[in-house]
This record gives structure tokens, sequence and C-alpha cells, in this order.
């Protein structure tokens, strides 16, 4: 089959990720976008945009409807889903294949082999992959919620039996925790993925959240190496890197081959994540498949040499992966820090807002995935993502120190980001060390923020308010001479301050 | 021109005269240069170079390097001497106001009227983001009034919940 032009069902970083490598592989992109995302970024890099609906999702990205109308009217011939939204809904993908269009993403089959959870679980159970202990199907009411939860032995975790991302995830502790966690659960996975099945499994303590990316076409399944996700707050990543520091080259065989057995159980094809939970002991659980594209796949990309979305479109096209057939090595480090919009001072609730400049670091080793820009206007509506930042080093330490300059170059300003977390942990001896798990924002993360800032920054803060400040109001503003050697820099008068403005 | 600057709980004292700068009684040596086109701003201060976004707001000027961010209150000397005569008693007799923290959807109310509260209450479920964030209280009380109902979709700052140190019978539900 010959794809030809692309559409694209997402938004923000994803559809322009997408949209870019559409075109390096030769196919025309087409951006769909809501109402009020008319001027992103990403609806200006694709051939041909066509406006769904209003700013709900409902309404625009997860509309079925609009999104396979939009798909004749630009006689697009291939829907890539991106990562949320509608990636993995077997039904969309059936309805992409049902209008004659190729769905760049795994068969229908394996999404729903892998997309309820305990039926995922129960799969897996079958072909000899470790999974953690939990029920098998997902709890009627909160009653029998807690029943569960006795059997399977507290602490458990609840969570979405329809999708990932932290959505519909409680810990529960007691029984009453297991009740009350359970109606929230509900709520979130209907809102997050219209399925509001909730399931529980044992709470590991203190693990790692380590993953394999599995890449599939007809001929062959491998695994491109793991991530390391531990850095997680309420189950949302906000930092991952590669290779994880809690894994030798035995046990990515290893957890490499269990991945691919798992993949290969349910027929998988093109990109896909298995997510493990790493006990302290060096046992591995399967936690989740996720049957999409991560948004971490970034790293990945940096220390394989591999671009994941262009195998994706090809592997669609009935290609097969240009990956070579030997096995595969790591090569170097990658990290990557999620700019949300969040205040990590104010318990990372999210904020909105207007972003009024917005300075991106590039530089060796640097790369900035974003769906926003200067200008853009950041809602309620959707996911609190902004850009991911990625660096490559040659190995861990010199790739923290990059993603320190990096950190230090980021400008955004306009509102609260996460930017000044990822700085702080880059400066951080827990997390230099590579000896953390999930728990690492609970214990370290917040020691890391409620330390005060540098004295000397906050003076400069204040200084730069006041001569900001005096000048305002026409005092007299000493600029900076062409040069600022010790002794240098005369105060220059008025007529100079006047010549600028 | 002296200063008083406020930067959360912390003051500062600053002089400017002329080309010399004072911070708290300490001579320094400060440059600004801005960038234009930008909010950028480089300062050099003490032979150190750093650069700083400055945007004006209503509560001063908000301040920011590396992702750190400040709101930074600058009154002139006379303006802080009018302020420290009329300032207010702290408030906490009349009780507290919860507001949101961010626009969303009320999703579901955890209390009602004449309900005693305390740290880490839960009071309001609000979606944003795509995500349930629960509004906690901050510290003990009663609940005197419940602004919001379920499904009602709020603004930054919207009142929530009130909270006072015992239950006024002026201060019902709607």
């Amino acid at each position: 089959m010959t794809v030809r032009r692309v559409l694209v069902a997402n938004r923000g970083e994803i559809a322009l990720r997408v949209i870019r490598a559409c075109h390096e592989e030769g196919l025309e992109a087409v951006a769909v976008h809501s109402d009020i995302d008319h001027a992103s970024p990403h609806v200006r890099a694709a051939d041909v945009a066509v406006e769904l609906g209003g700013p709900d999702a409902s309404e625009s990205y997860l509309n079925v409807e609009r999104l396979l109308a939009a798909a004749r009217q630009t006689g697009a011939d291939a829907i890539h889903p991106g990562y949320g939204f509608l990636a993995e809904r077997a039904d969309f993908a059936d309805a992409v294949a049902d209008a004659g269009l190729v769905f760049v993403g795994p068969p229908p089959a394996a999404i729903r082999a892998m997309g309820e959870k305990t039926a995922a679980r129960r799969a897996m159970a079958a072909a000899g992959v470790p999974i953690v202990p939990g029920t098998d199907r997902p709890a009627g009411g909160p009653d029998e919620a807690a029943a569960q939860a006795q059997d399977v032995g507290l602490p458990v975790l609840l969570k979405a039996a329809a999708g990932g991302g932290g959505k519909g995830m409680r810990v529960a502790r007691t029984l009453e925790e297991v009740r009350r966690g359970f109606e929230q659960a509900r709520s979130e996975a209907a809102k997050a993925f219209g399925d509001g099945a909730v399931y529980l499994e044992r709470f590991i303590e203190r693990p790692r959240h380590v993953e394999i990316q599995i890449l599939a076409d007809a001929a062959r399944t491998i695994h491109l190496g793991e991530r390391e996700c531990s850095v997680q707050r309420r189950h949302q990543k906000l930092i991952e890197e590669t290779p994880s520091p809690a894994v030798d080259r035995e046990l990515r065989r290893r957890m490499g081959a269990t991945a691919v057995r798992a993949a290969e159980s349910v027929g998988y094809l093109s990109a896909g994540t298995v997510e493990f939970l790493l006990a302290p002991s060096g046992e591995f659980y399967f936690l989740e498949m996720n049957t999409r594209l991560q948004v971490e796949h970034p790293i990945t990309e940096l220390v394989y040499g591999v671009d994941l979305v262009r195998e994706q479109l090809r592997i669609a096209a009935g290609q097969r992966m240009t990956c070579p057939d030997r096995p595969l090595t790591p090569r170097g480090h990658a990290i990557e820090c999620r700019i949300t919009a969040e205040d990590p001072f104010g318990g990372f609730l999210p904020v909105t807002g207007h972003i009024s400049y917005l300075q991106a670091p590039t530089g060796p080793g640097v790369r900035w995935d974003a769906g926003v820009e200067s200008g853009s206007e950041v809602s309620r509506f959707y996911d609190s993502l902004l850009g991911k930042l990625i660096v490559w080093g040659e190995h861990r330490e010199r790739a923290i120190r990059r993603m320190g300059r990096a950190l230090d170059e980021l400008m955004v300003v306009g509102m609260p980001t996460s930017q000044a977390f990822h700085r702080r942990v880059m400066n951080d001896p827990s997390f230099a060390s590579g000896r953390y798990d999930i728990e690492f924002v609970e214990r370290i993360g917040q020691q890391v923020l409620r330390a005060p800032p540098d004295e000397r920054l906050l003076e400069a803060a204040v200084i730069a308010a006041v001569l900001a400040e005096d000048e305002r109001r026409g005092g007299v503003v000493p600029l900076v001479e062409r040069s600022d050697g010790p002794g240098d820099g005369p105060w220059l008068l008025a007529g100079r301050r006047e010549s600028l403005r | 021109m002296k200063y008083g600057v406020t930067v959360g709980d912390r003051a500062f004292e600053v002089e400017v005269v002329g080309e010399r700068l004072m911070l708290d009684g300490r001579q320094l040596e400060a440059l600004i240069d801005a960038i234009p086109g930008t909010p950028l701003r480089r300062l050099v201060m003490n032979g150190r170079a750093r650069t700083l976004a400055l945007v004006r707001e209503p509560g001063g000027w908000m301040v920011q390097c590396g992702g750190e961010r400040w709101l930074v209150r600058v009154v002139d000397e006379r303006t802080r001497q009018l302020e420290a005569l009329t300032s207010q008693r702290a408030g906490g007799s009349q009780g507290s106001l919860v507001r949101a923290p961010m626009p969303g959807l009320v999703l579901r109310l955890e209390v009602e009227v004449g309900q005693p509260v305390d740290v880490g209450t839960g009071l309001v479920v609000l979606e944003a983001m795509k995500m349930e964030n629960e509004i906690r209280a901050t510290g003990p009380g009663i609940v005197t009034a419940v602004r919001v109902v379920a499904g009602q979709a709020v603004e930054k700052g919207v009142v929530l919940v009130e909270i006072g140190a015992h239950l006024d019978s002026q201060a019902g539900s709607d």
C-alpha cells in the first residue's frame, strides 16, 4: 500500500513531531485543530489544516466522526494518532481501517489485547511474563474494590483499566482509602478514556519504573533498550533517562527479551512500550503495555540513533524497519525534562496563561520538542505539557551538566512552569547518584523545592527590579558598557537613556 | 531615591543615588542592559553577569531566571511609610476564603456548611488539565459557606468555600 498523505490526529508537540517526520519521509501532512488551537505551531507546519470544532476534546481531538471527515475532505490515506486522545482506542483503529485508511500503529486486536489492563495481565500471565499480583477484572463498585483489596493485600494501587498516564490512579493503604479512592479513580478514568473501569494491584514499595521500547515490523520484533522513568509525581512522569542507572547489560537483555515475548504474544506491529516495575531486589514485573508512541521516545532515539516516527510510518506503509539485524547497544546517555504548565512551588497545580516570550535552548546535544512558542495561549482544555527538553551526552554526568546548561538558557515568560524543579534536580546529589526510585519526587523532590533560592540570585532579582522601577519613574539607568571588566562601566547619563527609549 | 522592596516574606532597602547603589546599607556595583524586543535584561552585579526576564505586573515586577520566579514589589520610601501607618491588622478572626488556584470545573463538593475541617481536609474537587485536583483546607475551622455547585466552571481566584473559626449565623450558604 502507498501512503502519501498522513492526517495527524493530535495537537501540540507530538503533532509537530509527527508532521516533521512525515515531511522527512517525503509525505504530506494534514493537521487538525480545535478552534482555540488555530494559531498553533503544528497547524502552520502542516501542508493542510482542518478546524474540527470547539475547544473541548470531545468536539475536536476525540471526535472520530469529524476526524474521519477531515481525512476524507483532505484526501489523507493514513492517520497517525500520536499519544493520548484516541491512540489506544481499538475502536478508532477499526474505524480508520473501515474507512479504507492506514492506521499508523498496531493492529486493533493488539490494542485491544493490551488496552484493557486486566485482560492484558491475564494474557501476560499466560505468556509466562511476570506480573504484579492484582485483580484480573475491574471492580464493580467501592465495596467490591475493598473486598478485592483484602484479597490482593494492602497497600494497593487503584488503576484505570482503559489507559495510563496516571489518570485514574490512586494508592490506598486502608480499606476506607480504597472506597474513597475508587470513586475518584472511576471519575477520572471515564473522563480521560471514556471508560471508568478500575482494577487493583499490590502496591510494591520503592520500585523503579523502567520501560522497554519495542519496534515490530512484519518480519521481526526487536527492543531498543530501556527508559528509566521513576521521577514521577502522581504517576505523571517528569524526568526520564536512558540507560537506566539500575540496568546493566544482562538485565537489559532479560527485560528486553521479556518485552519482545509480550509484544509477540499479541501480534504487535509498529512502536510500543512495555512498562515494568523493577523491584529493589532486581525482580521485574509487567505493568502494562502502551500500544503507541510514548512522550519520552526522544531519549531512545538519541541513544540508539533511530527515528521512531519514521519507523512507524515505514511499517504502516508495509515496509521493513531500518534498524540493523544485529542487537543494538546504547551509545551515550540521554535525559528528558518535561516542561509543564504547573507551578512546582504551588504543589504542581496546573496553571493557564499566555506565554509572552519563549527562548528555547539549542547548541550541541540539545533537543527541544514543544508545541508552544512566544505568544502561545495555554488553556485548561488539554494536558499541561508545554514541551520536552532533551539532551544527549557522552555519559550520564555530562548529560546532567548539559541539561543544567540548557535549563539555564530556557526562558518561558508569562506563567510558572516546572522548569525550576528540573533545574534544582539537576543540581541535586541524589539525582546525580542515580540511586532513586518512584518516591523520589515525594522524598527528595519536595525537599529540593523547599530549599530557599540562591541568595546572590535573589539579590540580583531585587536589584534588577529596582533598576527597572527606577527607569520607569524616569531615573538614571546604569547601562552596561560594552565590556564588563572590574572597575569598568562608567554610569551613563540621561541622554544615553533617552536615545534607547 | 530610596526603595522598599518585598519578595515573598523577605524585605530589602535599596538606595539609588545617582551612580551609587546601596542594598541594605552595602554598596554594590550593578549595571543593566535591556535586550530589545524581549523582556530580557542582562544584569552585571559585583562582576557577575546574569540574564533575567522582567515583566511589569499589577503587584510589582515578575523577575525570572533559570525558571525561578519572584514577584518583586518595589515601592518608594514615601509610599512605604504611608502603608506602614495604615496597615490593617492581620486577618484571621474574620475567617478565610478558599479560592480556586486555577480555572477549572467544579466536579464534587466534599463538605457542607457547618462541617468542621482540619489541615488536609478535602473541600472541593476541581477538574483542570484533564486531572482531578483536590483543594484542601490549610487549617482548622468550620465551613461557613459553600459558594459553588458541582458542574460550575470557575475562574482563577473565585471563592469556593469560606472557612470560619466558628459558625456565624449570618454567613449561611445561598
